[in-house]
């Protein structure tokens, strides 16, 4: 009985849990496997090969700054030192915007600052484009997204994750969006340094209905779920890491004491795929590897069912914390891990930096590291590449041709990289008033915490980096992690494409995570997943297979 | 009547005057026989019950809140023993010109709303209370199909702004002006009302506005709280139409603020170029939300019950 | 104004009802039998359709405009192919019932069906007599510092978002929560309420119980203190003690809104609850979970695929009301109003 007055539909038809949904986000993985392929766009398929390189952009790596780690193995670039002023360089060397008006819609998971803000103010300042900010509600974003898009008054600029393509918003992007091709494709992107210093597997995402039309958000290709564990305590106890699957079952169960309120570890679903070489389950597109001349799903191969299995023993033998097995319900993760409560927990490899720095200013013994991740017999493990860009920013179709040119200007401006001015104002604003330096680092006052908030991060961005300069070692750590793990990635068949599904067979494998969880934690049997499997095929996985052999021997891979 | 009358004023006039209760209780009314043992024991028994189930979570959320960041990580979760008291927390949410701005957002949102969403209520209510009257069925039907079909966001959206209600403030009020449940409770209680009275009125030559006004308003104080209530209560808790119309952060009610608080605490560090400050626990700052949350209720419900007296005198007798 | 008497007893009270000449028999002229002709009829009511009209007419806008939009129930309707998407409504490609096919032919759709049905039947015998019964303990507190106070605490838990009520749950009976620690400090481990498929649905009517039953007592205090006190007084001069006052007084005063609230609700049945139960999915697994908002919500709504989520709105919308005509019958049966009147 509540009897509010509340539109009905709104009520029933989301998530209103902030939980729910910032898991998802930080989570990565879990959240991109959640979202539905793409239904039928106008133009379903992709774009690769011998046509995209018609389109994609000439890449030009970028000389103003030399990192102090550099990027190895499709690793982030590491920044271990803050650059003082004095040094930072210029990548922008003449204003490139007109001074006119763009509106932009993008997700924001937190305050937006007011308006006219000092640090709005100067960005815009610095770039010459009046930028109007719409920062949606992360939480309500895809809902918005949908109806935005479905009127004939969309903002000039907005930006859509990668998760956010399920269902007809490819067909939307397809119709509503204008073709940056005139002005980036090969040699003309050269009026852009900093957009020609953004790889070409980026860019290659943000093709979509066989043009390029997106300003892609590139991140590293290393998996980013890294298994975390409280090193203090390890030390403490004088565990020793495990080197593989067995050994780390055999540690969990010498760690668990319910009874003192610890646990071995958090629910390792994702790592466990890691493990045991499953494909990425990230992108749909992933899901699938050309293997012996044909193409095998992810769902159908040996490596899959191992990793269910062997996590289900983790369930099994009471190892996790029983918040985990409640999943959302049971509340976060990461607090468990800083508790003690849990001593391995699998999180966003950002996790290592965010909390660590709060737990350095509690002054406690806490330390965090990273598994190396481990074959399944303890050797060598095979690792499939992610995405290298997952969130794209979109020009409507009806914006003008110097519109289209300022917000390349501001993209241009955004992806200039660490150690210049550029990027200096971007991430933390106008010195003294939002941040001041303090022993040569920069460290955000109030006033710049609520107003640098990240919300140019959606327009433009420059090759992955790294740098957190307050925690060098903790940088370091990042960066060094993704290289050695990157040793060990390969590129599955459809890596680094955007592919759209067609209508029909969009929700197949829609039933799949759940019964992952089902299975792990002893509801359902692995059989049940062989069963779902065989389903999944005469339903239309196999005609799905065939759809994806013919993309592949149109266009050829990406993945080189 | 009278004699009724007569009967109880003689009868407390012979009755030795009962002694006064404590906690201000009036004196108990002579006709109720005084409560049996087990039975006052029985009473107590359940409202304790019923009040500490809620006390307790309560005051988990109220202890969680005042917790320091370290204090909640070492408990992993919330808190039942309070080791310090720290308003950290609150400070972080009231501080800053936006909570002050929602919270005037919202209590403007809130009033015109809910007088708006009476008033209409009101009307189509008694409109609706007496059966029999034209087109009374269809109508009811009308309302009535409203509380099993609801409409798509897409099509919602497009009309919202086709009116050019969007970036307005209301978009917050008009399209959940109308709670048809809310009308239906309306309708009830008047068409409880007596209908000899409304006939004599009717006989003397009122109409229909005036019998409203001068009759069944004045005996529906009961429901009538009531129902503001209910939708006081909808107004301030609803922040998806915000979410979904308005697009200027100095529009915002307070919830959504709220909201996003929180969410701020627990942005992606990987999404974020800020320093996370790490002082404050998004758990402590998801529980003050949840205190600030109820502060309006303990306001509100000293209002509301003044309606609640038992054995208000309603009905017949008027002065 | 005088004439108004009260009745003396139960009995008097019952004739008085029975024998009532309602206002629409009061308003034919004495001696004239037979429907009154429109125009009069128009003429006498013209007020009162006048005061339904703000409400019609806001509902007609903002409620049914937009309803129209579930016509793309019938299509497979993509809102991008036009500039506009009510354009692209009438550009979209129609496919009959085929969603309906779609939704009919899925064995998950009527698990979640059963799930609703169980739900509610749970929710209809453990949590509905629940506020009444609160209530009536409420009202029969004399002090008013004690009501008050009872009354706010027990408002206090509907004003909580269930992320927290599950959280406050999880922390009392979860795996690692309160409970199972002290069990297991003697010797009882694997304490763990939260995840068992088994008895999920009780957990599920315990937290609705325990966030909304306080809630749910306004409306029947209201009821309650609409009963004029001359009511009991009379009673107990004519020998009623303090049950029969409850059984032949409260209780008839209670009658109306129960039925009415009663009928509601089982228009309502489909809808037992979503946040809650989206919350806890992975805490029990679909199986135990899947009701039919949140069955709908990850199938249609969460992949953008606005016909198929349309299709069963409509389902569910033609479903309850017909629920709530049948209940609405069944209470005219038990003679009282329900809803609306025959």
């Amino acid at each position: 009985m509540t009897p509010n007055s509340v539109s009905t539909p709104s009520r029933r038809s989301f998530l209103a849990s902030t939980a729910v949904v910032t898991a998802a986000v930080a989570g990565g993985m879990p959240l991109l496997a959640a979202c539905g392929g793409g239904q039928e766009g106008r133009k379903e398929g992709t774009t690769s090969g011998k046509d995209a390189a018609k389109i994609l952009p000439a890449f030009a790596a970028q000389s103003v700054v030399t990192p102090d780690l550099p990027a190895k193995n499709g690793s982030t670039a590491g920044f271990t030192k803050a650059i003082a002023p004095a040094d930072l360089k210029t990548s922008v060397a003449k204003k490139l915007g007109s001074g006119g008006r763009l509106t932009v819609m993008a997700p924001f998971w937190g305050t937006p600052p007011a308006g006219s803000n000092p640090y709005y103010q100067a960005m815009n300042k610095a770039i010459g484009v009046e930028v109007t900010w719409q920062n949606q509600d992360g939480v309500t974003y895809d809902q918005k997204l949908g109806a935005v898009l479905a009127s004939s008054d969309i903002p000039d600029v907005v930006v859509v994750p990668a998760w956010n393509l399920t269902g007809r918003i490819p067909s939307a992007i397809n119709a509503k969006f204008a073709d940056l091709g005139p002005y980036l494709s090969g040699d003309k992107v050269k009026d852009y340094p900093n957009l020609a210093a953004v790889p070409t597997d980026a860019w290659q995402r943000a093709i979509f209905g066989g043009q390029l039309r997106a300003i892609p958000m590139p991140a590293s290709n290393v998996t980013n779920i890294a298994p975390f564990y409280r090193k203090d305590l390890f030390d403490k106890k004088g565990y020793s890491l495990p080197k593989s699957p067995d050994e780390f079952l055999a540690w969990a169960k010498e760690a668990t004491d319910a009874k003192s309120k610890v646990w071995a570890c958090d629910d390792m679903k994702w790592s466990a795929f890691n493990f045991f070489g499953a494909l990425s389950g990230g992108d749909k597109a992933l899901w699938w590897n050309l293997e012996d001349g044909k193409l095998i799903n992810r769902i159908e191969t040996d490596q899959y069912l191992e990793a269910l299995e062997w996590t289900r023993k983790l369930y099994a033998a009471h190892v996790v914390h029983p918040d985990a097995i409640s999943g959302k319900a049971g509340g976060d993760a990461g607090n468990r891990f800083t508790a003690g409560q849990c001593l391995v927990y699998n999180q966003d490899l950002s996790a290592w930096y965010g909390k660590t720095s709060e737990q350095r200013t509690q002054k406690n013994d806490f330390e965090m590291g990273a598994f190396d991740i481990f074959g399944p017999d303890g050797g060598d493990p095979t690792l499939w590449a992610v995405q290298p860009a997952s969130i794209f920013t979109f020009v409507s179709k009806k914006a003008s041709k110097q519109q289209i040119k300022d917000l390349l200007a501001v993209a241009n401006f955004c992806a200039a990289p660490f150690g210049t001015t550029e990027r200096m104002l971007t991430m933390y604003g106008v010195e003294g008033a939002d941040y001041d330096l303090k022993k040569g680092l920069p460290v955000k006052s109030t006033q710049g915490v609520n107003e640098v908030n990240g919300a140019f991060d959606y327009t433009g961005d420059p090759a992955p980096f790294t740098a957190y300069t307050d925690l060098p070692d903790i940088t370091r750590s990042i960066v060094e992690w993704q290289q050695r793990m990157g040793a060990f990635t390969k590129k599955s068949s459809f890596y680094g494409l955007t592919i759209t599904e067609p209508t029909r067979w969009a929700n197949l494998a829609d039933d799949f995570e759940q019964l992952e969880d089902d299975v792990v934690r002893g509801r359902k049997k692995i059989s049940d997943v062989q069963q779902a499997v065989s389903d999944w095929k005469s339903k239309g996985g196999d005609e799905l297979r065939d759809w994806y052999k013919k993309l592949l021997d149109d266009n050829g891979s990406a993945a080189k | 009547m009278s004699a009724v009358i007569d009967q109880r004023d003689s009868a407390q006039e012979s009755a030795p005057a009962p002694a006064p209760l404590r906690w201000g209780a009036p004196p108990r009314p002579s006709w109720e026989e005084e409560p049996s043992k087990p039975g006052l024991a029985g009473k107590g028994i359940a409202l304790v019950l019923a009040c500490l189930g809620i006390l307790f979570p309560l005051w988990i959320v109220v202890v969680t809140s005042l917790q320091s960041k370290k204090t909640i990580d070492a408990a992993g979760g919330l808190v039942v023993i309070p080791k310090e008291i720290t308003f950290i927390a609150y400070q972080e949410l009231l501080s800053g010109g936006q909570v002050q701005r929602a919270t005037l957002v919202s209590l403007g949102v809130t009033l015109v709303g809910t007088l708006f969403s009476m008033s209409v209520s009101v009307l189509c209510a008694y409109g609706l209370s007496r059966s029999g009257s034209l087109g009374h069925r269809w109508i009811l039907m009308l309302l009535l199909a409203t509380m099993f079909f609801g409409a798509g966001l897409i099509p919602t959206y497009l009309l919202v702004q086709a009116l050019g209600l969007t970036d307005t403030y209301l978009a917050l009020i008009l399209p959940s002006a109308v709670s048809v449940f809310n009308i239906l409770v309306l309708r009830s209680f008047f068409m409880g009302i007596s209908p000899e009275l409304i006939d004599s009125a009717r006989i003397d030559g009122a109409g229909d506005w005036r019998i409203l006004f001068t009759i069944v308003l004045p005996l529906s104080r009961a429901v009538l709280a009531v129902i503001s209530l209910f939708y006081a209560v909808g107004y301030w808790s609803a922040w998806f139409n915000a979410s979904i119309y308005l697009s200027d952060q100095n529009m915002m009610p307070l919830q959504n603020v709220m909201i996003q608080l929180v969410q701020k605490q627990e942005r992606p560090v990987g999404l974020a170029t800020q320093v996370n400050t790490g002082q404050i626990s998004s758990l402590a700052l998801q529980m003050a939300v949840m205190v600030l949350a109820l502060l309006p209720v303990a306001v509100l419900s000293p209002f509301v019950q003044r309606h609640f007296k038992k054995g208000m005198l309603t009905g017949a007798i008027k002065g | 104004m005088a004439h108004s008497t009260v009745p003396r007893s139960r009995a008097e009270a019952a004739t008085r009802k029975a024998t009532a000449k309602g206002p629409a028999d009061r308003r034919r002229a004495p001696g004239r039998p037979g429907k009154v002709s429109l125009r009069l009829r128009f003429k006498r009511d013209r007020t009162l359709i006048l005061m339904t009209l703000p409400a019609v007419l806001l509902l007609l806008l903002f409620n049914y405009i937009p309803i129209l939009g579930n016509v793309v129930a019938f299509q497979d309707y993509d809102p991008y192919l036009s500039d506009n998407g009510f354009i692209a409504m009438l550009q979209s490609p129609w496919v009959g019932f085929e969603q309906f096919q779609r939704i009919f032919a899925d064995s998950a759709f009527w698990h979640a069906v059963q799930n609703t049905f169980v739900l509610f039947f749970l929710q209809l015998v453990l949590f509905f007599p629940i506020p009444i019964l609160l209530a009536l303990l409420i009202n029969s507190l004399i002090r008013p510092r004690v009501r008050a106070v009872a009354q706010a605490i027990m408002y206090l838990p509907h004003f909580f978002s269930w992320v927290l009520v599950v959280t406050v749950f999880q922390q009392v009976f979860g795996g690692a929560g309160i409970i199972a620690q002290t069990l297991a400090q003697h010797g009882h481990g694997g304490f763990d309420v939260m995840t068992d498929p088994e008895i999920f649905k009780y957990l599920v009517t315990l937290q609705s119980v325990w966030k909304d039953a306080g809630w749910g007592i306004i409306v029947f205090l209201a009821a309650l203190s609409s009963v004029p006190n001359d009511l009991y007084e009379a009673a107990a001069m004519d020998g009623a003690n303090r049950w029969r006052r409850i059984w032949h007084i409260t209780l008839p005063a209670l009658r109306p809104v129960i039925a009415l609230l009663l009928v509601l609700r089982v228009g309502d049945a489909l809808t037992v609850g979503f946040e809650q139960l989206l919350l806890q999915r992975q805490a029990v697994g679909p199986d135990a979970s899947e009701v039919l908002d949140t069955y709908v919500w990850w199938n249609g709504i969460r992949n953008q695929d606005f016909s198929y989520a349309a299709a069963a709105g409509l389902v569910k919308g033609v479903v309850g009301l017909s629920l709530v005509l049948v209940a609405n019958k069944v209470a005219h049966l038990m003679g009282e109003q329900g809803v609306y009147k025959k």
